[in-house]
């Protein structure tokens, strides 16, 4: 199927998110859309998935003019949409997932279904049982769920926006094999990124996007440095990190165990000096989120000691956590992190330093206005959470952080953010650095783990499976370590 | 921001002001108009059943009348409904009726407001039907000095009487001697069991009730020993109150389930001293499985309809012949506030122009029964029997009236027990 | 902005109006005469024409409850609890005033004061129990409500039948009216009392300063919008759950003490009067503002009071009160929501995200 998207625009109040964009997807191509955030790209896909209509524009499927309404039109006419997070019931199993929006739902072959989603999954290779309840999944697997359900709906059209974010190496390397698999089946795949290296990877054509024009396209491939100068004007160089001396103990386990389930086998020891960078690595929900919550008293461990800064402070509560300087920033930065609803001005006054009964709401803004400008953040100081693409939230989020801090505890940095936006967060973040925060981030990035580390630890299954040097250690040992294989140095193979 | 809510509410206000506002045209054709069922503000006149939808030319003596209960509740305020209307039938009047006049019902609405709407709308009399509405009755009465108003079943212008105000002069009470309604009942009851043993579903426990447990239990008695040849002390007789004059769930005992426990616990008539007919409908429902069961309603005529085969039949007030006199009062002017506890017209206790406590028998009344009830009726109407005689014991043991001692109506009025031999507790407080 | 804010408040008002006078005919009426009645036999018909001062009282003692617990429930509601047991905070509100208005003897003011106090720590009590029901036993608000809700209602008809009786009467209609010291003062002839009218606007305006001037009231707010985010940045949230249940607890605890000694005047199993689940259709109808909490609980009075006029004066029974008010709810509701759709889609400006 080919498809025209012809001058769309669409408006929200003042801001021109899509103005005039057109594009052309030929039938069996993977076509990259790349942009960074709040380039426009999500309203595009949202116009074409019929979740928005356009103020105008046309679509052309085919040859054919069609209008979208609503979400159901477009599936009707071919168009799929798998969201950045998948549309998945969690207490339900796969196959009511699956057999959920199906068309005619007044009668429900579930047998039938159950059949056909296995055939599915076996032409694409993936693994998943139809009576596995859904919160089973990992972000990955609710991925595949979603593409096959699609596919049985029809889907001749895929768009996929930000796909990558949240799942393994292993499962994007899935991913792309099957959506390149999809293309040579005569399938048109949008693939919507800000992340280069996928699109390079991925797709034949590319389209970039900046501030709701479409600012350049190619055949691929390109080199890198010019989708970089489309998308920003100019290239970004990477800066080498700078050596910090390390100073004294900030964090420290002694043999620390969980009392079950992860991290209740193996006892975890650790020392972290002031000024000392650690690299969580590991598939997701492989232990890295007990150790943060340990880390920070949200946890309590059945055996061992936490000190922070010298000081004993096991089993005591979060607060004490963070009265001796210790933050903790979750991955999910509107779920743990930021509060719907609330204006960013708001934010400020809660984990504002002086806190007095009364708000000065005029001081409160005032303040809120110095934040925005000195964290680049896009938006006002009345702008609700919410409202803030997933770059600005971290902005806001780290605005938040206390000015001291001994220990700042950080789920994916940088996940969904566009280079410019990463590469400003660990600015801020080996800023803090320099002051002598030690920090430890989890991520699913290689490249950022091994560039912003001194040490690595790997987590697997619910232990920690290796502690690395990030000197002395590359993509492919902490790869394996990832997958469970211990390093080859080691000698030890573990199922 | 203030301003902006300001203007947010004066929108809304101003949206109600207009519907206000139109509706003020039509204001001055309010039209009175009845209906078979739900029609509540009523005119009648000559006692043809006619529609009337216009106002006649003389204005028609109004009488108001708060309900406690629902109007058709086939009990004590249908009871006073029928027979305001009837009243009003008689005397070509108009009625103003509201019913559901509790707290729980209605929480915001107070019977001296509903007076005060009543009066406002030309009610010449006010009625409250309830002894619930009392401190609602002498607000009232407080505040309409001018108005006649009737509280029924008090004792606030009894002047021998405990709670009198003597200045309420506007304030009249009024109620029938049911005690002997209840006497009859227990009769029909006494002469029908064949466990021996007789339940009375009682409301709440206060003076009143008490006096009509009481009564029926020495009509009972009577029956059981004086036709029947049987030992009185043999016959059992169990009460359970619910808590107040008829069920509100939640708040009173569930009467349906009171009744299942008195029948299994060996009582096989069901005496009903509360409002509505769970005693009959209960008690019929279980008949029908099989059980030789029967019961005897309270408070309105047709009360048996609902289980008509195992009705022993029903004693009722029939309020029309007072409430005729007391209007007639307040039109010839001699209207004062007076105690009226009035008897059975004995010439015809089931007289409707004149007999204000009536005894109609059931279906479940044998017939030789029920020539033995006509003979017992006879009795109290021509005093050869006195139920109220001594020796008689309180429940606790002390004496109420000693050998040969009759009891006065203050004795019987203020019955502070149940009488010695009922089981179950009769002053919950 | 201003005149998209007048639209967002004109669509709901619209709607309601329409959808109120569709069953008002639906009913056999003209539409608006009921509508008349209602506004005479609550406030007088022309508005607070002399003479109708008893029914302005009465309408205005009913107001005062519901207007009291409206506000105790934005600030559980901002706080994200559903307090269905409001109306036991407002019983046993109901229960503590009645304890002292009975027992205790002291000079009138002292006397008024203990009353409305000890009602407000009844209150507050039955709130706190939910909340550490919550907090700490994991029992959801909802069903920890309900059940304290029938608890306190239990122990009031036990006080009414039993210790607290009518002397040689065990009904339950109620205790024995309270001595006249022990009465909030009022007007000459009437209930309403300028004391509570007061309090209540105090109360109104107090919830109002915290959700707009205060750090705690934001803190309430954060803590109700998304708990794991307010605990990361410090703030002890089950303490603030307690706060919200005891803020409202006390409110509620004083809506009790209104029925008891301001409308009533005694001890009955129906003291609440239900007024603890209509305020909850108050505070969603009022989108959880403080403000619009007076005019819409005066608007659910009038109909309380004023639609017996249905039964008196009309021919239909004066439940259609009952339906009526059901009607403007939902109705009120729908408007709102289809405002808010309307202005969500052009609102959607800065959400743009990737």
């Amino acid at each position: 199927m080919s498809l025209e998207l012809l001058d769309i625009h669409k408006h929200f109040g003042p801001v021109r998110a899509n103005d005039g964009i057109t594009i052309t997807v030929q039938e069996g191509s993977l076509h990259g859309l790349l942009g960074e955030n709040g380039a426009g790209k999500s309203t595009l896909m949202k116009v074409l998935s019929g979740f928005h209509s356009a103020d105008s524009g046309r679509i052309v499927l085919d040859g054919r003019e069609i209008k979208l309404a609503n979400p159901d039109d477009a599936i009707e006419a071919g168009i799929g949409m798998l969201h950045q997070d998948p549309l998945v019931f969690l207490p339900f199993s796969v196959i009511d997932n699956f057999v959920l929006g199906s068309p005619g739902s007044a009668r429900l072959d579930r047998k039938k279904a159950a059949r056909e989603l296995s055939e599915l999954c076996e032409r694409y290779g993936f693994n998943i049982s139809p009576d596995t309840p859904a919160r089973l999944l990992t972000v990955g697997e609710r991925q595949q769920l979603e593409i096959i359900r699609l596919l049985w709906l029809g889907a001749r059209v895929l768009i996929l926006d930000e796909p990558t974010t949240g799942i393994s190496a292993d499962q994007r390397a899935k991913l792309f094999e099957t959506l390149k698999a999809l293309a040579t089946e005569g399938m048109s795949v949008i693939f919507v990124s800000h992340k280069l290296e996928e699109v390079a990877d991925l797709c034949e054509r590319v389209t970039v996007m900046t501030r709701g024009k479409v600012v350049g396209e190619a055949e691929l491939p390109v080199p890198p440095e010019q989708l970089v100068e489309m998308m920003f004007g100019q290239s970004i160089e990477i800066h080498d990190r700078d050596s910090v001396p390390l100073g004294t103990s900030h964090l420290a386990f002694d043999s620390v165990r969980t009392a079950t389930g992860l991290l209740s086998e193996e006892p975890i020891s650790l020392d972290v000096q002031s000024g000392e960078v650690i690299g969580i690595a590991g598939m997701e929900g492989s232990g890295q989120d007990a150790f943060l919550r340990l880390c920070c008293g949200m946890r309590t461990p059945k055996e061992g000691t936490v000190s922070i800064g010298g000081k004993d402070m096991t089993g005591k509560h979060y607060r004490d956590y963070l009265a001796a300087d210790v933050k903790y920033l979750p991955a999910g930065r509107l779920e743990e992190g930021l509060i719907e609803g609330l204006t960013i001005t708001e934010h400020f006054v809660l984990t504002g330093e002086k806190q007095s009964f009364f708000v000065d709401w005029n001081a409160a803004r005032e303040r809120a206005v110095e934040q925005i400008e000195h964290y680049t953040i896009k938006g006002t100081e009345a702008s609700t959470a919410e409202s803030l693409s997933g770059g600005n939230q971290q902005r806001v989020l780290l605005a938040m952080l206390p000015p001291e801090l001994t220990v700042l505890l950080m789920e994916h940095p940088t996940r969904g953010l566009d280079i410019e936006s990463a590469d400003w967060v660990w600015e801020q973040l080996l800023a803090r650095r320099q002051q002598g925060t030690s920090i430890l981030f989890a991520s699913a990035d290689l490249d950022e783990l091994l560039r912003y580390s001194d040490r690595i630890l790997v987590f697997f299954s619910g232990r920690v499976i290796g502690e690395l040097d990030a000197n002395n250690t590359n993509v492919e040992e902490i790869g394996m370590l990832i997958g469970g294989r211990r390093a080859p140095s080691s000698g030890s193979v573990s199922s | 921001m203030l301003s902006k809510r300001l203007i947010q509410m004066l929108a809304v206000l101003l949206a109600f002001a207009l519907v206000a506002a139109a509706c003020g045209d039509s204001s001055s054709d309010t039209t009175a108009t009845t209906t078979g069922g739900g029609g509540t503000t009523t005119t009648t006149d000559g006692g043809t059943a006619t529609t009337a939808t216009t106002t006649p030319s003389t204005d028609p003596f109004k009488m108001g009348i708060l309900l406690v209960g629902p109007e058709f509740d086939q009990g004590y305020s249908q009871a006073h409904f029928e027979g305001a209307e009837w009243a009003m039938d008689q005397i070509g009047g108009e009625l103003i009726s509201l019913d559901f006049i509790n707290p729980a019902d209605n929480p915001g609405l107070t019977p001296e407001a509903v007076a005060k709407d009543m009066i406002d709308q030309g009610a010449q009399m006010v009625v409250f039907n309830s002894d619930d509405m009392r401190d609602g009755a002498f607000a009232a009465a407080e505040q309409n000095p001018e108005t006649p108003m009737v509280w029924v079943s008090g004792d606030s212008a009894w002047a021998d009487g405990r709670a009198y105000r003597a200045d309420l002069t506007n304030l009249s009470n009024v109620w029938g001697q049911m005690t002997f309604g209840k006497m009859i009942a227990g009769c029909a009851a006494g002469l029908t069991t064949q466990t021996g043993k007789l339940g009375y579903l009682g409301p709440l426990t206060n003076d009143e009730t008490r006096r009509l447990v009481n009564s029926a239990y020495l009509g009972a008695q009577y029956c059981y020993e004086n036709y029947r040849g049987l030992d009185a002390s043999d016959l059992e007789f169990a009460v359970t109150y619910i808590g107040f004059w008829f069920e509100i769930p939640g708040v009173t005992l569930d009467a349906t389930q009171v009744v299942n426990d008195l029948i299994d616990g060996g009582a096989d008539v069901m005496l009903s001293g509360i409002d509505t007919t769970q005693a009959l409908v209960r008690s019929g429902q279980r008949a029908d499985g099989g059980e030789a069961l029967w019961a005897v309603p309270y408070d309105f005529e047709d009360a048996c309809q609902e289980a008509p085969s195992i009705c022993l039949g029903v004693p009722y007030f029939n309020w029309g012949p007072a409430y005729v006199d007391l209007a007639n009062s307040v039109i010839d002017g001699s209207f004062t506030a007076t105690w009226e506890w009035l008897p059975p017209d004995w010439a015809d206790i089931n007289n409707v122009n004149t007999s204000t406590i009536g005894y109609i028998k059931g279906d479940g009344l044998s017939s030789e029964n029920g020539a033995f009830l006509d003979q017992f009726i006879a009795g109290l109407g021509d005093g050869s029997i006195n139920l109220y005689a001594g020796p008689l014991n309180w429940q606790d043991g002390s004496s109420f009236l000693g050998d040969g001692e009759t009891a006065t109506d203050i004795q019987i009025w203020y019955s502070e027990q149940c009488l010695e031999g009922i089981e179950g507790v009769c002053d919950l407080g | 902005m201003t005149s998209n804010r007048l639209l967002y408040a004109l669509i709901p008002a619209g709607v309601v109006v329409v959808a109120a006078f569709g069953l008002l005919l639906a009913a056999g009426t003209n539409g608006f005469e009921p509508i008349k009645l209602i506004v005479e036999g609550s406030i007088g018909w022309p508005p607070f024409e002399e003479g109708t001062s008893s029914k302005v009282g009465d309408t205005v003692m009913v107001w005062v409850p519901i207007a009291l617990a409206s506000a105790g429930l934005i600030v559980t509601f901002n706080a994200g609890m559903w307090n269905i047991g409001i109306e036991g905070q407002i019983i046993m509100g109901a229960i503590f005033a009645a304890f002292v208005a009975r027992e205790v003897s002291v000079s009138r003011p002292l006397l008024i004061a203990l009353i409305i106090l000890a009602g407000a720590v009844g209150g507050m009590l039955w709130g706190l129990l939910v909340g550490v029901l919550r907090t700490a036993g994991g029992v959801n608000e909802i069903f920890g409500g309900l059940g304290l809700d029938f608890v306190a209602a239990s122990i009031t008809t036990y006080l009414i039948i039993d210790p607290w009786s009518r002397t040689g009467v065990a009904s339950t209609s109620g205790t024995d009216p309270f001595p006249d010291e022990a009465l909030l003062p009022s007007l000459e002839g009437t209930r309403l009392s300028p004391l509570a009218i007061v309090i209540t606007l105090v109360a109104i305006a107090g919830i109002w300063l915290l959700f707009r001037g205060t750090l705690y009231g934001l803190k309430l707010k954060a803590v109700g919008r998304n708990r794991p985010s307010s605990f990361l940045m410090g703030i002890p949230t089950n303490r603030y759950l307690l706060g919200a249940f005891v803020i409202c607890g006390a409110l509620a605890g004083i809506a009790g003490t209104s029925q008891a000694i301001g409308f009533h005047f005694r001890l009955i199993p129906a003291i609440s009067g239900n007024y603890g689940f209509l305020a909850i259709l108050v505070v969603l109808l009022a989108r959880f503002r403080a403000f619009w909490v007076i005019p819409i609980s005066f608007f659910f009075a009038m109909i309380a009071v004023g639609s017996s006029q249905l039964q008196l004066r009309l021919d239909v029974n004066s439940a259609l009160g009952g339906v009526l008010q059901g009607t403007l709810v939902l109705s009120a509701m729908f408007g709102l929501g289809w405002a808010a759709h309307r202005f969500r889609k052009q609102a959607e400006a800065g959400a743009e995200s990737t």
